[in-house]
Parts: C-alpha cells; sequence; structure tokens
C-alpha cells in the first residue's frame, strides 16, 4: 500500500480536502489532474482497509492477558447470513 | 412532636389564672426538700430524655458543622425558632454518600441524649439525609460540581472518536445485557472489527475501583483507540459505581476517547460528564463507536464520485472560458486574423530579408572599398612613408656611424701621429743613432759603461752597426 497514507483516518480526510478544492479552487488544469490521481489511490486505500481486518473477540483478564472470546460471546452479532465457515489464517 | 415535653419555657411563662382550681391548689404538698449533686441531676435528666424521647426524626439546616480529627461531626441543627446540636460519629458518618455541608436542610435521625460535662442536650445522629431529595442526589451534585469547578467536564477536553477504530475495548460485566447489546449492535454494522473486552463488576461494594482499575487496563492495549464503558439499566443505587470520583477520574485519564453507556437514556451519571462521549444506552454507544461498514463504502463513492465530478467540472470550466474568450469582440474570428498576420509575417520576413540582403552587399561593398582603400592607397603609401622614414633613420643612423668612425679615426690619427713623433725611431730618422752594448740588452748612455774593444752595436734611422770600441773619453 502506498507508504504516503498513513492510516484510513488520515485517507479519509485528506481524500474530503482534495475534493473540496478540486469543487470549489481554481486550480491549474495540471494541479487538478495530480489531486485527482491522488484523490483515486485514496480511496482505493480506504476501501482495502475496510475489508482487510476480519472479526476478532477477545476478552482481557485481570492479569492483563489477553485470550479469544468464549464460542458462546463470539457468536453474539454475528450475521444470519454468515456460514461461520473456517477462519482464514492470520 | 412531643416538643411540648422538653422544651423549656425561656421566656416569662404566663401568670397562672387568680383563681385556681380550689381542690387543685389545695391539694399540692410543698415537695419535701431533696438536694441534689449537678452530676445526680443531669443523669436524671438524661435517663428522663431518652427514656422519653428516644430516637427521632429531625428536619432542620446545618450550621457550624465540623469534622472533628477524631472523625466525628458536630453540628447544630437550626430553624427560625430553635437550634439542636448535634454529633455524629465517624462510624455512621463513613456511610453518608454525600457531604454534610452549612446551609443544607436536612433530616437526622438519631437519639436525643445529654452530654453531662456541659449539660448540654444533642442529638447523636445515626443517619443524616438532605431534605427534599435524596442523598445520592445530593452526593451527585456536589460531585458534578465540584469535578465541573476543577474543568473536569470541559467540552475542550472531549475528544473526537476515530472514524475506523482499530480496535474497541469494552469495559462492563462479561454477563450483563450491556455486553450482549454491544455486541450485537457491532456486528451487525460491521462484519469484521476487533473487539477487546475487560470485564468488571458494575455494581456493589468496590465496583468503582474495579470499573476504574479495568479502564486503565484496556486503554493500554496497543490498537484500542476507542472504549465504551457501561452497564444495563437499574436503579439509581445500582448505577451508583459510575457515579463514583474514580470512576470519573480514570475516564478522564484516559488516553483514548472514551463512550459512557449507563442504563438508559434517563440516567445520566458523573461517568457521562466524564466520558467524551455519552451515549443513552450501551446499544446506543456500539452505534457511535462505528459507522455502517456499508455508509463507510458509500462515503469513500460518493468522494470519489465527486472526485471525478471536480475534475471534470474543472475542464468544463477551462472549456467554457476559452469559448467566452473566442466568443469576445475583440477576439473575434481570431484564427483568420492569425493568418492574415501569419502572411503579414511572411512578408515582413521577405521584405527583412531583402533588406538585410541589401544591407550586407552594402556592408560588402563598402568592407571591400575599405580594403581596397587599404591595401592600395592608405596601407602602402603609409608602409611607404614609414619605409621612407626608416631608410631616413637609417641613412642618419649610418652617416651618424660614419662621423662616429671617422672621427674616431681622426683622433686615432692625431694621436698616432703625437705618438709618431716621440718615437725614437722618430729621432733616428733626424740623424740620431742608439749604441746598445753587445748584446743589444742596454742602451749604452756613458763611456765608462765600454771597455776599449767591446763590441757595441749601433742603430741608425735605416740599419744597424756592428762596431768596436777603439777609443773612450769622459765628459
Amino acid at each position: 500500500m502506498d507508504s504516503t497514507i498513513k492510516d484510513f483516518e488520515t485517507a479519509i480526510a485528506e481524500l474530503e480536502s482534495i475534493v473540496k478544492s478540486l469543487e470549489e479552487g481554481d486550480l491549474t488544469l495540471e494541479r487538478s489532474l495530480e489531486l485527482y490521481e491522488r484523490g483515486v489511490q485514496l480511496s482505493r486505500f480506504c476501501h482495502a482497509r475496510l475489508e482487510e481486518a476480519e472479526r476478532r473477540i477477545e476478552i482481557l483478564d485481570e492479569r492483563g492477558e489477553i485470550r479469544p472470546a468464549p464460542p458462546a460471546l463470539e457468536a453474539v452479532g454475528r450475521r444470519p447470513d454468515d456460514d461461520g465457515g473456517p477462519e482464514r489464517p492470520r | 412532636m412531643s416538643a411540648g415535653r422538653i422544651g423549656l419555657p425561656f421566656d416569662e411563662p404566663p401568670e397562672p389564672p387568680e383563681a385556681a382550681a380550689p381542690g387543685a391548689g389545695a391539694a399540692a404538698e410543698p415537695p419535701a426538700r431533696r438536694v441534689r449533686t449537678v452530676g445526680e441531676l443531669t443523669a436524671e435528666i438524661r435517663t428522663l430524655l431518652e427514656t422519653a424521647v428516644g430516637e427521632v426524626w429531625v428536619e432542620g439546616e446545618l450550621s457550624n458543622s465540623r469534622v472533628w480529627n477524631t472523625g466525628h461531626l458536630y453540628f447544630t441543627l437550626k430553624d427560625a425558632s430553635a437550634q439542636l446540636r448535634g454529633v455524629m460519629f465517624r462510624s455512621a458518618l463513613k456511610a453518608l454518600r454525600f457531604k454534610p455541608e452549612d446551609g443544607l436542610r436536612v433530616v437526622a435521625r438519631g437519639r436525643i441524649s445529654v452530654y453531662e460535662p456541659k449539660g448540654e442536650y444533642q442529638i447523636v445522629c445515626e443517619h443524616l439525609e438532605p431534605h427534599g431529595l435524596g442523598a445520592l442526589q445530593l452526593a451527585f451534585e456536589q460531585l458534578k460540581k465540584r469535578l465541573a469547578a476543577e474543568g473536569l467536564f470541559d467540552a475542550a477536553r472531549k475528544r473526537p472518536l476515530p472514524v475506523l477504530p482499530r480496535a474497541i475495548g469494552i469495559v462492563t460485566s462479561i454477563d450483563g445485557a450491556a455486553l450482549r447489546d454491544i455486541l450485537q449492535v457491532l456486528g451487525r454494522r460491521h462484519p469484521n472489527l476487533h473487539i477487546v473486552i475487560r470485564p468488571t463488576r458494575v455494581q456493589g461494594d468496590g465496583a468503582a475501583a474495579d470499573i476504574a482499575a479495568a479502564l486503565s487496563a484496556i486503554t493500554s492495549v496497543p490498537g484500542v483507540d476507542a472504549v465504551i464503558v457501561g452497564r444495563g439499566g437499574g436503579s439509581i443505587e445500582d448505577l451508583w459505581a459510575f457515579n463514583e470520583e474514580e470512576v470519573a477520574r480514570a475516564i478522564a485519564a484516559s488516553p483514548v476517547p472514551v463512550i459512557s453507556a449507563v442504563g438508559h437514556e434517563v440516567d445520566v451519571t458523573i461517568a457521562d460528564f466524564a466520558a467524551d462521549v455519552r451515549a443513552p444506552t450501551p446499544s446506543a454507544a456500539a452505534e457511535l463507536v462505528v459507522a455502517r461498514k456499508e455508509e463507510f463504502g458509500a462515503r469513500i463513492d460518493r468522494l470519489g464520485e465527486r472526485l471525478r465530478a471536480g475534475v471534470r467540472g474543472r475542464i468544463e470550466r477551462m472549456r467554457a472560458r476559452a469559448h467566452r474568450a473566442e466568443a469576445r469582440p475583440g477576439l473575434a474570428g481570431w484564427p483568420a486574423r492569425l493568418a492574415l498576420k501569419g502572411r503579414l509575417a511572411a512578408e515582413l520576413t521577405h521584405d527583412l530579408r531583402r533588406l538585410a540582403l541589401a544591407q550586407t552587399a552594402r556592408r560588402e561593398r563598402r568592407y571591400q572599398e575599405l580594403r581596397r582603400h587599404l591595401e592600395t592607397v592608405d596601407l602602402r603609401r603609409r608602409l611607404g612613408a614609414v619605409g621612407g622614414g626608416l631608410d631616413r633613420a637609417h641613412r642618419g643612423l649610418h652617416a651618424a656611424i660614419v662621423r662616429t668612425v671617422a672621427a674616431v679615426d681622426a683622433r686615432f690619427r692625431a694621436t698616432a701621429a703625437r705618438l709618431d713623433s716621440l718615437s725614437p725611431m722618430a729621432v733616428l730618422g733626424r740623424g740620431y743613432a742608439v749604441c746598445w752594448n753587445g748584446g743589444k740588452t742596454a742602451i749604452i748612455r756613458n763611456a765608462a759603461a765600454v771597455e776599449v774593444g767591446d763590441a757595441v752595436r749601433v742603430t741608425l734611422g735605416r740599419g744597424e752597426l756592428a762596431c768596436r770600441v777603439e777609443d773612450k773619453a769622459a765628459d
């Protein structure tokens, strides 16, 4: 992924500001196209970031150790259409 | 109230009616004189008060309240007409949720007793509660006021939630309805979230400390960048831990934004004020912490669309501007004008070229002329002149040399002539002769230098003679 994009939050913010300056600013055609290219990059990053994470529920116990939540809890909120198939290896 | 029985008539009592019941007056025997000590009397009064009055509820305004270093609270309860001293021992005071303050209208429960060393009766208070509202409410108001004054609830302290949290922390009871509600909503909205739960007690003694510890633990888990703390609905006592100072401070100290979600919509706790975001319910907290995945997708798509539209608009605007420029009267038909200009330019170029050529030719001619002038006339003449000069100089020099040589020669000749005249040879030429010894090594100037018979030689103007001395004579 592009190393100039820090995280989802800053990517969205940058994309928003690019759109704003394209809509309002009186930019040169060259600059407009530059911004457009950057904007496309950013929106690709955001889409990818939305998909990359996967559901994970964990318990932090009193000793400060993190373990997976019991299946009963883990199942809460799973989509009905989710077949609960084998987890992809992380 | 039984105040009449213990109320002492400090004002002068009204005169007894003149016509008292005759029977009653006559029947009253003067009591037998019985002297008690102050202590005995006070003890009797104390017993009387404690048995006759005993436990009471009394309402009044707190004043002169002060906690001594023994930990006991001393105060005065008063209203418009009377005052009552009171004490609340440390053990009872500790159970109070609110802080007794002067001016507070309270209801006190306690036993009336007498403090014998001072001869003062007082209420030994076992429970104190604010008049009008409950003690918890008062405690709530007091803490809220104090923390607000500290700036703990300032709007400037509130942090925005991350747009898309990397991991969501949840601090609540592991088997409460709140946790299930939150997980349910989160799962529905976003199928791929990372959630870390820190189970904690949410009510009962020590719950506040538990919650505070859980908050500090979960906010230090890497990746957790938003935390939900809360519980489901219950009585004000059930929710009380969320009104404790400890919890409020733990929330305020969190390095990441905290969403409070305590009870139902109507339940407002101190934790809500301290949190960065207050959610009316745990489910609402889950909705606040992350937008639906579809919404994110739609938002990005919308931005993408606006991005494309922005560039298109930019290009359209440029095109429109170009059109407008063409349409402007001053620029009407500029392409034709440009062609015209082109022809003109070509003509001009041609003219220029011709002009340039003509000028070059003229220059060339002039140059040639100059060259010729230089070569044929000027240069030669100048060279001739220079040559003549040189010749003249040369000749001058030569003459000078010749003159010098002649002069030197003449001087040489004169000198030579003078030398000639001084030469002995010249004298010999005039008839003189020189007589040498026989070996011709010395000129004989004295006759005594030779003997008769010696050979001598005589040099003449021309030639030499070999001679022998025959005779000699002194001068």
